[in-house]
């Protein structure tokens, strides 16, 4: 488990978030400040290889949207995914290994209205080309739409295979970025290796305030190679909530707009300036208006953010 | 970690047990007729036995873990394979060469096998009961995996030859991937799944080197 980058310095993080798109004008950093302002409703951060901005925050789709045939729930997932609309939301990502979630976004997406954000993002996930091919048309039924946004390779799976077909797809706008994923800090220097090589627009791996080991490869790799990231199991899985809970949130956390656990992890997490968004996962409607607040004024600068971590190593 | 919530697995129970019915009544009629049959036995009971007991894991495999479960569990179809294997086997074993044979008898292993029989039919619903798991949010005997795989483990202590390991070997297996993901699941009722699979392991091979090859068939 590694601390902050080594090689975070405030010069670094400057530079870094003006070239993400992130500060807006001068002044937006002040010299006492121990928070960066943002000038947008809600934060954005552009994807390197084209310039477009997404919000900060999606929305994962692992459990919460694996509901299976039941109306009820379906319907309770509607009312989920309407409030990440409501509150600015993006990018939500899934997979065929998340059961019905695919099936169960597309029968939410076909309900909602305002859903011209919608960044969709869903993963190739098997062996050989036919089988990922044929995969890849069934997330396109599944979700109901006629091109992805991003399509990624899950877990290093036959990435080989699978990359040859992506790139065939995104030069003839089937899809239009390409990635691959890892989580749980598994397969980095493969991951590492690919990200060096390979024209990919995307890289997910897993990345919080208690596991920061991307920070001493994967993330300054990305920003080096102009890919966007995309950070998965913000909260361990849930697991920071049981940790940290308990435990009163520390009163300068009121300094960058953070008024629960949620988004203080979620603030970390969106505050490295070469993330571009994170995507927590959840099945209650308040839970996503908590997460969806992290979108939404200032971040933790450098300083800040050791702080947070020497918090959180402190309880 | 499951990539379900105890609240979408028993909901996938309840369109199952909907979709199904009134097959559960069909697999308890069944049931009792195996049991009965261990009881009081006569000609060509065994293959008839081995023919239900098939008949529970195919539909399982098929209609439970391949039809319905793989629609919120990536495993499942793997699950799916692994009961059609089972039922095959037995159908092969018992009912295609007839080298099953039933019989209840006073003994240790008799006792043991008849208690998990009588277990997965009648008190395995009964902890479901007082877990809160009431129709059709419930895995049924005969048509869900947990009761059914210790309601096989007991029938298969019932032989009254040697103890055909390799029918044993899937039940056991199942009995150590169910009972980990009933803990997983807050599913009390399955937690004597692990207990049938080893104990009915054990015993088995107790059986077996008690049991004069003369006896082996």
């Amino acid at each position: 488990m590694g601390n902050t980058a080594p090689n975070l310095t405030r010069r670094a993080l400057l530079a870094a978030l003006g070239a993400h798109g992130l500060i807006l004008g001068p002044g937006v950093i002040t010299g006492g400040s121990r928070v960066l302002a943002a000038a947008n409703p809600i934060l954005k951060r552009p994807i390197p290889t084209s310039g477009q901005r997404i919000p900060v925050i999606g929305m994962g789709s692992w459990i919460t949207f694996n509901v299976g045939d039941d109306v009820s729930l379906r319907d309770q997932r509607v009312k989920v995914l309407q409030a990440f609309f409501d509150r600015g939301g993006g990018l939500i990502d899934s997979s065929p290994m998340y059961g019905s979630s695919e099936e169960v976004i597309g029968y939410c997406l076909k309900r909602i209205t305002n859903k011209n954000a919608l960044f969709s993002a869903t993963k190739v996930w098997t062996l050989s080309r036919w089988m990922g091919v044929r995969q890849m048309n069934d997330s396109f039924k599944l979700w109901g739409v006629n091109q992805f946004d991003l399509m990624q390779i899950h877990n290093l799976l036959d990435w080989e295979t699978h990359l040859e077909t992506l790139k065939e797809w995104r030069a003839q706008g089937r899809v239009r970025y390409i990635g691959i994923t890892t989580s749980h800090g598994s397969r980095h220097e493969e991951l590492a290796r690919i990200m060096a090589s390979e024209p990919i627009d995307f890289v997910q791996f897993t990345y919080n305030v208690l596991d920061r080991e991307a920070e001493r490869r994967l993330l300054p790799l990305a920003a080096e190679r102009g890919l966007a990231v995309i950070v998965n199991r913000p909260f361990r899985r849930g697991a920071l909530f049981g940790r940290f809970e308990g435990h009163p949130l520390p009163a300068w956390a009121g300094e960058f707009d953070c008024a629960n656990w949620a988004q203080f992890f979620l603030k970390f997490i969106v505050s490295h300036p070469a993330v571009t968004c994170a995507i927590p996962a959840t099945s209650r409607v308040d839970h996503m208006q908590e997460n969806m607040g992290a979108a939404y004024g200032p971040l933790p600068d450098a300083h800040m953010r050791k702080r947070m971590i020497q918090y959180v190593d402190s309880l | 970690m499951l990539p379900f919530t105890p609240e979408v697995f028993f909901s996938l129970f309840a369109q199952y047990n909907a979709t199904i019915w009134p097959m559960q009544i069909v697999a308890y009629v069944l049931g009792l007729l195996a049991v009965f049959l261990t009881l009081r036995p006569r000609r060509d009971a065994g293959r008839l036995i081995a023919a239900i007991l098939s008949g529970f894991w195919l539909w399982i495999g098929i209609v439970y873990h391949i039809m319905f479960f793989a629609t919120i569990n990536f495993a499942a179809p793997v699950f799916g394979v692994v009961f059609i294997v089972q039922g095959l086997l037995l159908a092969w074993t018992g009912v295609m060469k007839g080298q099953l044979e039933f019989r209840f008898r006073g003994d240790l292993s008799g006792w043991i096998g008849l208690g998990f029989a009588v277990f997965a039919m009648a008190a395995y619903p009964l902890l479901g009961l007082f877990a809160g798991h009431v129709w059709p949010r419930a895995p049924i005997f005969g048509v869900a995996p947990c009761p059914t795989t210790i309601f096989t483990l007991g029938l298969l202590l019932l032989s009254a030859r040697r103890v055909p390991l390799s029918l044993l070997a899937i039940p056991v297996l199942w009995s150590l991937v169910g009972g980990s993901a009933s803990w997983l699941l807050g599913v009390p009722e399955d937690i004597a799944l692990p207990v049938a699979g080893i104990a009915g392991l054990g015993m088995a091979i107790w059986k077996n080197r008690r049991m004069p090859r003369a006896e082996a068939g």
